[in-house]
């Protein structure tokens, strides 16, 4: 027998109870790595290359109020620029769909193509969009997830707009952030609303990262004081800004995973207390026979740390393999893409159960470790 | 020779709220190597608290306490607990063995604060086992055993790290008769045989026959002492 062997037998003495305590720990910390997960998609800015190039230039009054179409002139004039295309959210609806899981945004396709480089599609696919403005170009994933073939039609009904949309679909794309969008010629919104002045946003390049900052400025300056003041961003910038308008369902989601981690320890507490009380004679004798004080305090945390860590394997690493193996998107109507365990949350659920273990150990621990050897033979007598 | 126990003017009080119970009032007692002693007297006589003081499991309020001319009143709770592992053998009347692990490894358990080989720990063990007639029981849990022989692992593991001084708490009052008996020739032979000093408590005046010598204990006083011819 071994030290190690003694803990093992001692923390699987009652099977049932050892294997409800990990499984508590599991499914707490399962669903904690899920709100984080949900959480992390919410809220994920983008990370490519491209995105720290990219910039955005909306009204400063708000996203909803359009840009009149004469800035371009003064936008492509700008030093620094590179590239930069009308950007507008249509926002229709696909096949009378109550949610539609993919946006649309009305686009200038030559101009898009040099402002979204790391959209790849075909070369014969891009002309023909570029050629036809009853065309539209389709993400891949939208493509996979309606089982769509190029050729086919695209119909959306307009909620924003009081319009619909009536499309071919030419060509797919693929390598962004967010291959689920569809794009769009922007003449083809204008001649439907019949408002060929007016934009939702503008997308630009800048040249390099070292000029993005100067050119967000310039910008703003540019249109100070005008009709139509903007507000220009860095693409992580704005996409940030959405990210805000989901703070009090991050302050919700913090709320409960919060809630869970405590729940949590006072669950292990009360089982490792529980299991430690019913076992202060055999401490006892434990003692008597030389073990000292932080020798059993050792093995009850080795204990607990145990019982805690098996929670976690089982409940974070279950997570992450069945977030990996599962259809997140299809599962989630689209509303999820990566829906992906990171390795700081796997970290952050390890950390946890092994304050939790800790946590769990330390009160009946510190019992044992104060009850002398007589008081100890006399619990159970 | 020098007594192994030298017990002086010791007094044991507890507290108990406002109240003070005095469990032993000035003792004084010897000792000798390989004697076999019994304590009795009624419950409530200090008998067991005499002997927890013996096996440093204890403390008294006043007086002084000597093991193998320790004063174990000033050790630590570390060096205590060493000096029990090393020196004192524990037999108790419920066996208080552990119930997942088997005979050998209930034995096995003081053996582990030591620095043995596990084959030095198995011959050990073995030889133990083997001293109270349950080597073929050393893979059996304590709950496959019968009271005598959950008993008889106890005794082992109280001899397996070779203590000089065997302290036993009433170790048939859960015993049926022969079992009994089994367990008190055991005792004897440690102390006629093995050179072990082995200190008992017990109520029952047959059991008591066994040792060497009898103290009587009544309201924390020594009454009387019989001494039994060799």
């Amino acid at each position: 027998m071994t030290t190690a062997s003694f803990i093992l037998r001692n923390t699987l003495r009652n099977k049932r109870r050892a294997m409800l305590s990990a499984l508590s720990v599991a499914v707490s910390l399962f669903l904690f790595i899920t709100l984080q997960v949900t959480l992390r998609e919410l809220t994920i800015p983008p990370e490519d290359i491209g995105a720290s190039l990219r910039i955005a230039v909306r009204n400063k009054v708000s996203l909803a109020q359009p840009l009149p179409f004469r800035q371009l002139q003064k936008i492509e004039k700008i030093p620094g620029v590179e590239a930069v295309t009308p950007f507008t959210y249509f926002g229709g609806l696909y096949r009378d769909e109550a949610f539609t899981p993919f946006a649309q945004f009305a686009v200038d396709p030559i101009r898009f193509t040099n402002v979204f480089l790391e959209a790849k599609t075909s070369k014969v696919q891009m002309q023909a969009w570029i050629k036809d403005r009853g065309t539209c170009l389709v993400g891949v994933d939208t493509m996979k997830r309606y089982d769509l073939k190029v050729g086919e039609k695209m119909l959306l009904s307009g909620t924003f707009y009081p319009v619909d949309l009536d499309m071919k679909i030419v060509g797919t794309y693929e390598g962004t952030l967010d291959d689920r969008n569809v794009f769009f010629h922007h003449k083809y919104l204008d001649e439907l609303t019949d408002d060929p002045g007016t934009v939702g946003t503008w997308w630009l390049r800048a040249g390099s990262a070292e000029v993005a900052p100067k050119v967000v400025s310039t910008l703003n300056e540019t249109f100070a004081n005008t009709s139509a003041e903007v507000r220009a961003e860095s693409e992580r910038a704005f996409q940030m800004g959405f990210v805000s308008m989901w703070g009090n369902i991050k302050m919700l989601i913090d709320s409960i995973c919060t809630a869970i981690v405590f729940t949590l320890l006072l669950v292990t507490v009360s089982t490792m207390s529980m299991a430690i009380r019913e076992r202060f004679r055999e401490l006892a004798i434990l003692k008597a026979i030389g073990y000292r004080r932080h020798e059993l305090l050792a093995f009850i945390l080795a204990e607990s740390l145990f019982l805690s860590l098996l929670g976690a394997l089982i409940g974070a690493g279950g997570a992450a393999w069945l977030f990996s193996v599962v259809d997140i998107q299809k599962l989630s109507g689209g509303m999820f893409i990566f829906f992906e365990v990171t390795t700081k949350m796997l970290g952050t659920a390890f950390l946890i159960s092994i304050v939790l273990g800790v946590l769990a150990g330390i009160a009946p621990g510190w019992s044992v470790c104060r009850m002398s050897v007589v008081d100890g033979l006399k619990t159970l007598d | 020779m020098k007594p192994i126990v030298e017990i002086r003017n010791l007094s044991k009080v507890y507290n108990q709220g406002e109240i003070q119970v005095t469990a032993l009032d000035n003792i004084h007692l010897d000792i000798e190597c390989s004697d076999f002693l019994t304590l009795m007297g009624p419950s409530g006589s200090g008998k067991s608290t005499l002997l927890h003081i013996i096996a440093g499991i204890d403390h008294q309020s006043s007086g002084s306490c000597k093991v193998q001319d320790l004063d174990l009143s000033a050790l630590s709770e570390s060096a205590l607990a060493d000096w029990r592992n090393q020196n004192v053998g524990f037999i108790f009347q419920s066996f208080n063995l552990i119930p997942v692990l088997t005979g050998f490894e209930n034995v096995e358990l003081p053996l582990l604060l030591t620095r043995l080989s596990k084959k030095e720990r198995k011959r050990l063990v073995d030889t133990a086992l083997e001293l109270v007639g349950l080597e073929d029981r050393s893979h059996h849990l304590p709950k496959q055993l019968s009271g005598g022989q959950e008993q008889r692992v106890a005794i082992a593991r109280a001899l397996v790290t070779d203590p000089a001084l065997v302290v036993a708490d009433e170790p048939t009052g859960n015993l049926d008769a022969e079992s009994a008996q089994q367990v008190l020739e055991i005792l004897q032979s440690l102390s006629n045989d093995a050179g072990k000093t082995v200190i008992m408590v017990t109520h029952d005046p047959k059991a008591a026959a066994f040792g060497k010598r009898s103290i009587h204990l009544e309201k924390g006083r020594f009454e009387k002492e019989d001494v039994r011819a060799s």
